[in-house]
C-alpha cells in the first residue's frame, strides 16, 4: 500500500513534465526600454478604435452609393477606398505601439466592431460634408492624443508626438483639403444643374471623362 | 380603367410569376401623368426572387458582416505575433494576409449585395449558429492560433456551402444560380486552398512537437516562422 501511494505521489509530481508541451515558455528580458506612459497609451488605443469605426462608416457610405436606386459608383469607389485607408491608419498606429514594446497583453480588447451609425445620405454633397466632419473629428482626436503624450509631467513622448504631428496630422490636413475641394466643386456644379452635376462629378470620380 | 390595370399588374408582379414588362409598365403609366415626379418602383435591379423569398439575401449581408469581424480579429492576431515577446514575424504575416483577404471579401460582398438590388445591413446576423466567441482572445501560442484560424476558415467556407445550398434548392422561389455561381467562383475554390494550407501547417507543428521528445520545439518554431516569412 505504501509503495502504491509512493508511486501515485511520484506520478502526480511528475505528471506536468510528462504532458505534451505545445509551446515555448515565455522569457523575461529587461523592460527599461519600454517607456510609454499610460495616459498616452490609452489615448492611442482609443484612437485605433476610432480609426476602425471610421473605416466601417466609410464602408456604409460605399454601400449606400452602390445601391441601384442611388447609382453613384464613383462616390462608392471613393468611400470604399477611404474605408480601406482608415483600416490602414489603425494598422499604422498598431505598428507604432508594437515598435515601442506595447501590445504584449490586452490585444483582443483593442478593437470592437459596431455597426456604423449612419447608413443613408440624401446626396453626394451631404456624404462629402459628412466625411469632412468625420475627418475633422479624427483630427481633433489626434490632437488629444498628442496632448496626452506630450503633457505627461514625467515623460514627454517626443517621438510619438513627432510621428503623430508629422505623419498623421499631415495626412489629415491633406485629406480634409481634398474633401473640402470636392464638396465645393460639386456644390457649385449643383447650383443650376442638380441631377446632371452629380452625375458628371460621379463619373469624374470613377476616372471617366464624360 | 387605368387603376384596375395597374392593380392587376401589381398583383401579378407580387406573385413573382410576371416579371416581364414591369418597369416598362411603370414608365408607360407614369410618363403619361400630369405630375412631374416619377416613382417607377419596379425599375430596379431585383430579379428572380432575391430578397423576396428565402433567406439568401439576408445571409449574404450576414456573410459580409462575418468577413468584416473575422478580418479585424485576424488583424489583432497579426499584431499580437508582432510584439517583442512573441516576435514571430512569419505568423504575423500569415494573419495579416488572412485579414487582408477577409477585408477585401467584405467589400466585394457589399458590392454584390447592392448589385442584386438590395441594400447592405451591417447589423444582419446569420440564422446559422456562429462559432462560440465568448472569451475570445488573440493572445494564443503558435499552434493554438493556427487551430483557431483553421476553425475560422472552415466556418467561412461552411457558411458559403450553406448559402449555396439555400440558393440551389429545387424551388422556383428559392433557386438563385447567380448567387450559387458567385460563391463557387469567388469563395469556395480559394477557401479549400486556404484550409488545406493551414491544416498542413498544423501537421508540421504537430510533428515538431512530438519528434525527439519535444526537444526540437523551440528551434522548430523559430525555423517554421522563418519559413512563413519567406513563403506567405
Ligand atoms: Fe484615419
Amino acid at each position: 500500500m505504501k509503495t502504491l501511494l509512493a508511486v501515485a505521489a511520484f506520478l502526480a509530481v511528475c505528471a506536468p513534465s510528462l504532458a505534451t508541451q505545445c509551446h515555448v515558455n515565455p522569457v523575461n528580458i529587461p523592460k527599461e526600454w519600454i517607456t510609454m506612459h499610460r495616459p498616452c497609451r490609452d489615448s492611442m488605443r482609443r484612437q485605433i478604435q476610432m480609426e476602425v469605426a471610421a473605416s466601417l462608416q466609410y464602408l456604409a457610405m460605399g454601400a449606400h452609393f452602390s445601391k441601384d436606386s442611388v447609382n453613384r459608383p464613383g462616390f462608392a469607389k471613393l468611400f470604399f477606398e477611404a474605408g480601406s485607408e482608415e483600416r490602414e491608419h489603425a494598422m499604422k498606429l498598431i505598428e507604432y505601439l508594437l515598435m515601442r514594446g506595447e501590445l504584449t497583453s490586452d490585444v483582443t480588447s483593442l478593437i470592437t466592431i459596431r455597426p456604423p451609425e449612419r447608413k443613408t445620405w440624401d446626396n453626394g454633397v451631404e456624404a462629402l460634408e459628412h466625411a469632412l466632419k468625420m475627418e475633422s473629428d479624427v483630427t481633433k482626436s489626434i490632437r488629444t492624443v498628442i496632448h496626452a503624450c506630450e503633457d505627461d509631467n514625467e515623460f514627454n513622448d517626443y517621438h510619438l508626438v513627432d510621428y503623430l504631428t508629422g505623419e498623421f496630422l499631415e495626412e489629415q490636413y491633406k485629406g480634409q483639403r481634398d474633401l473640402a475641394g470636392k464638396a465645393s466643386t460639386l456644390k457649385k456644379m449643383l447650383d443650376r444643374h442638380s441631377s446632371l452635376g452629380e452625375f458628371i462629378f460621379d463619373k469624374k470620380l470613377l476616372g471617366i471623362d464624360v | 380603367m387605368k387603376a384596375i390595370i395597374s392593380a392587376v399588374m401589381c398583383l401579378l408582379a407580387a406573385t413573382g410569376a410576371f416579371a416581364a414588362d414591369a418597369c416598362y409598365q411603370d414608365v408607360s403609366l407614369d410618363c403619361g401623368q400630369a405630375s412631374t415626379s416619377l416613382a417607377l418602383p419596379r425599375c430596379n435591379a431585383v430579379y428572380g426572387e432575391y430578397g423576396r423569398h428565402g433567406n439568401v439575401a439576408t445571409e449574404m449581408q450576414a456573410y459580409a458582416n462575418l468577413h468584416l469581424e473575422r478580418s479585424y480579429e485576424y488583424l489583432l492576431s497579426a499584431a499580437y505575433f508582432n510584439n517583442y515577446q512573441t516576435n514571430r514575424a512569419g505568423f504575423s504575416k500569415l494573419f495579416k494576409k488572412l485579414s487582408d483577404q477577409a477585408w477585401e471579401k467584405t467589400i466585394e460582398l457589399i458590392k454584390h449585395v447592392t448589385m442584386r438590388g438590395d441594400e447592405m445591413n451591417f447589423s444582419q446576423r446569420s440564422t446559422q449558429k456562429p462559432v462560440e466567441r465568448k472569451n475570445y482572445t488573440v493572445e494564443l501560442h503558435e499552434l493554438e492560433s493556427l487551430a483557431k484560424a483553421l476553425d475560422t476558415q472552415k466556418e467561412l467556407a461552411e457558411r458559403a456551402f450553406y448559402i449555396h445550398r439555400e440558393a440551389t434548392r429545387n424551388s422556383q422561389h428559392l433557386h438563385d444560380p447567380e448567387i450559387a455561381q458567385y460563391l463557387e467562383e469567388e469563395f469556395i475554390e480559394d477557401q479549400s486552398k486556404t484550409i488545406r494550407e493551414i491544416a498542413g501547417h498544423t501537421t508540421d507543428l504537430k510533428r515538431f512537437i512530438t519528434a525527439n521528445n519535444g526537444q526540437d520545439l523551440s528551434l522548430a518554431l523559430y525555423l517554421f516562422d522563418e519559413y512563413l516569412q519567406k513563403t506567405v
